[in-house]
């Protein structure tokens, strides 16, 4: 990887990737653009991108088919933009194995720290050293140990809970949808019961969070998922 | 339904009822021949009796039968009892005169006898026509769908022809699919009921051919009121279809007319509503690249402000636009999963952070409160637009105290407070009406869809929206049901921690 990670923005807006490209020049990124699906995906494969910024509706295909087009060969994190009526297209694309998503409009400040996340845990994936102790506020979680503390005091988690805990936080600052995370910390058969989550994550912030009520550790992801949250 | 009538049944074989005529005379004589007494003197008597086989073939066979009847009768009587017998020959003046006059009268009685009920047979035919014609109008009356006249008019047709099979069937049309109804008597063998029909009547309107009428029957042939009566049937069941077109032509005029009306005071009240954010943010941004002007570090960061919060504005509104689209489209439909209330509450006051900046929240939903099966985001719509009217219609420094709570098991009201003025009674119910605005428009921004967006999504969820004046201020109210399909839910431990 060179020092500038270079992203590659498909969209089919003009101004959208005028804007994108003065701005991710301006901090320190290469950007290549394409405005159809097929260009971005020729695109991807002759100039391999560290990151894709894909737009969902392009004149020619789908956004979710570009993503699963390129998760056929390549694991490169993919951002999603998409308008907020587009919910489901949205979590379609992130099953599909899309990593990310911001709603447009969107303030350049999330997108910076969405990028910043993506390409932190493209690289530990790349490295394969995966880290062990994970670190949100005042709560510390031993993923090898399986202790999870709050301000230095060991919390007690149900198994079920300590497995949900584990698999958000193991991909911490990555959205999660519902169905990725009921069928990884139940059954893919579960995939559909988001009651069982929603359950789990009350009492999940009941242990972990300072106000439950307004969560800063177990973000809700509207409509999608969740997002464990590291300090950044 | 028609009763049937054996002897009249028979009309239909002509021969057979002359053939009847004279074997009923043969009858009556033999009967007769018994009495003839030698002195011959008593064929007066007899002559009366012969009257009997003369009214009774005019009576059942009508009057060709009846007339045979008399002239056989007539010929009897000289034969066998005047005498000389077994001879056509009359010795004497007297029994001559009898003869003529038993002539006479037995075809004059029998023309009477015949033509009355011949009368009596019409006006019972046009009788049951009438009956039949009724039967089929009163259950044409008020249908409001196709396939159910095309349904009344196949079976009223089966009923009043006793066919075996009748097939109606309407060709499409422009805004029209075709209809086909098809009936069989159960009681008939449909295998005597041939591939084609026996008798085929077309449905024509006066602008253009519909469809048609096919009538399977044994027998095959239609008697001229018959055939009037299917005529009718059928011209009747024209006017049926004619007036659920018109009346559908006339539902989708107005439709369009009400839509037509909408979008155009949408458009008035949306062009006005995007150009005043739109001129917030072209001052500030022409401001800060203006040359002339070095702004300080305080005025930059205040005209960015404004810039950020009226396109936040901007994208609100085209949501709500989006949303009442929808609704008005009737494509408004909650895509529901189990949902925590609190979550939903959270999410809305977050995105609403600027807006509500210069009033106070309270907040009273707890996590604990039962899931909810709802859209997220629709429902997070009804947060924002609430919370969004009240921040508009409160004085600033004022309470907005939004509080959830299950009334039973199977609802959840929630209830979204502000210290604004009152609401005339009168107008409670209409604040949610599209574009509806107690107050002058100029005063307040936003289109005047919030709260009729709010009520299109409450009750698409199955719940109710109500406002009410409170004694300090003002209150939105909203229910939700607790249970989706019928279901609702129950989560325990036990099927979780599995």
């Amino acid at each position: 990887m060179s020092a500038q990670p270079l992203i590659l923005v498909i969209d089919d807006e003009v101004q959208i990737l005028r804007a994108l490209r003065t701005i991710l020049t301006a901090k320190q990124f290469r950007v290549s653009v394409a405005s159809r699906g097929e260009e971005g995906l020729t695109l991807a494969a002759a100039r391999p991108p560290d990151l894709i910024i894909l737009d969902l509706s392009l004149p020619d295909m789908d956004g979710v088919e570009v993503c699963a087009r390129l998760r056929e060969w390549t694991q490169v994190p993919i951002i999603i933009l998409s308008v907020r009526e587009s919910e489901r297209d949205k979590v379609i694309a992130l099953d599909k194995g899309a990593d990310d998503y911001l709603t447009k409009p969107f303030g350049i400040e999330e997108l910076l720290a969405r990028i910043r996340v993506a390409l932190r845990h493209s690289a530990q994936t790349l490295g394969s050293q995966k880290t062990q102790i994970i670190t949100a506020g005042s709560v510390v979680i031993d993923l090898a140990l399986h202790i999870v503390t709050r301000d230095g005091e060991e919390i007690k988690l149900t198994a079920t809970e300590f497995k949900l805990l584990a698999y958000l936080a193991a991909n911490a600052g990555r959205v999660l949808t519902n169905r990725s995370i009921l069928s990884h910390v139940w059954d893919p058969a579960d995939s559909d019961r988001v009651e069982y989550l929603r359950v789990y994550i009350r009492q999940l912030r009941k242990k972990l969070e300072q106000d439950p009520d307004h969560p800063r550790i177990i973000r809700n992801e509207p409509g999608i998922g969740y997002r464990f949250m590291l300090d950044e | 339904m028609m009763r049937l009538n054996p002897f009249r049944r028979l009309r239909a074989f002509r021969g057979l009822e002359y053939l009847l005529a004279i074997l009923m005379t043969g009858i009556f004589t033999l009967i007769f021949l018994p009495f003839r007494s030698e002195s011959g003197q008593d064929h007066t008597i007899l002559s009366l009796l012969y009257l009997l086989p003369v009214v009774l073939s005019s009576l059942l066979w009508g009057l060709g039968p009846g007339a045979l009847t008399a002239v056989v009768s007539f010929l009897a009587l000289n034969y066998f009892y005047v005498p000389p017998y077994y001879t056509l020959l009359v010795h004497s003046t007297q029994d001559l005169v009898v003869l003529i006059v038993f002539l006479g009268v037995s075809i004059t009685i029998g023309q009477l006898v015949g033509k009355v009920s011949k009368s009596l047979a019409e006006s019972q035919a046009r009788e049951h026509e009438a009956i039949h014609l009724y039967e089929l109008i009163m259950h044409l009356a008020g249908l409001q769908d196709e396939q159910e006249i095309l349904s009344a008019l196949a079976e009223q047709t089966l009923i009043a022809f006793r066919a075996g099979r009748v097939d109606v069937l309407v060709e499409a049309q422009e805004n029209v699919p075709a209809h086909h109804v098809s009936l069989e008597d159960r009681w008939q063998s449909s295998q005597l009921l041939g591939d084609n029909p026996n008798f085929l009547t077309p449905l024509q309107s006066a602008r253009g051919f519909l469809g048609e009428i096919k009538v399977w029957r044994v027998p095959p042939t239609l008697t001229p009121a018959e055939e009037r009566l299917l005529n009718t049937f059928a011209s009747q069941g024209v006017l049926a279809l004619e007036r659920v077109r018109l009346s559908q032509a006339a539902s989708r005029a107005r439709l369009l007319e009400d839509s037509d009306r909408f979008k155009s005071s949408l458009l008035s009240s949306v062009s006005h509503e995007l150009r005043t954010p739109l001129a917030t943010i072209k001052a500030a941004v022409t401001s800060l690249r203006s040359k002339t002007v070095e702004w300080d570090t305080d005025a930059r960061v205040d005209l960015l402000a404004a810039v950020e919060e009226e396109t936040d504005h901007l994208n609100q509104l085209v949501g709500n636009l989006l949303n009442m689209s929808r609704i008005e489209a009737g494509a408004l439909k909650p895509q529901r999963s189990w949902n925590s209330l609190a979550e939903i509450v959270s999410s809305a006051i977050e995105r609403m952070r600027q807006q509500t900046e210069k009033h106070h929240l309270e907040v009273e939903v707890s996590d604990d409160l039962p899931l909810v099966p709802v859209d997220y985001f629709q429902i997070e719509q009804v947060f924002i637009n609430l919370i969004s009217n009240s921040t508009k219609y409160s004085p600033v420094g004022t309470t907005i105290a939004i509080h959830a709570l299950s009334v039973d098991s199977n609802m959840l009201q929630v209830t979204v407070r502000n210290q604004g003025p009152h609401v005339p009674p009168e107008h409670l119910d209409r604040i949610f009406d599209k574009f509806y605005r107690v107050t002058a428009a100029d005063r307040i921004t936003g289109a005047g869809l919030g709260l009729s967006i709010c009520k299109g999504i409450v009750e698409a969820h199955g719940g109710r929206i109500w406002a009410e004046n409170l004694k300090d201020g003002f209150v939105f109210n909203f229910t939700l049901p607790l249970s989706m399909e019928g279901f609702s839910l129950k989560v325990t431990q036990e099927m979780v921690d599995k």
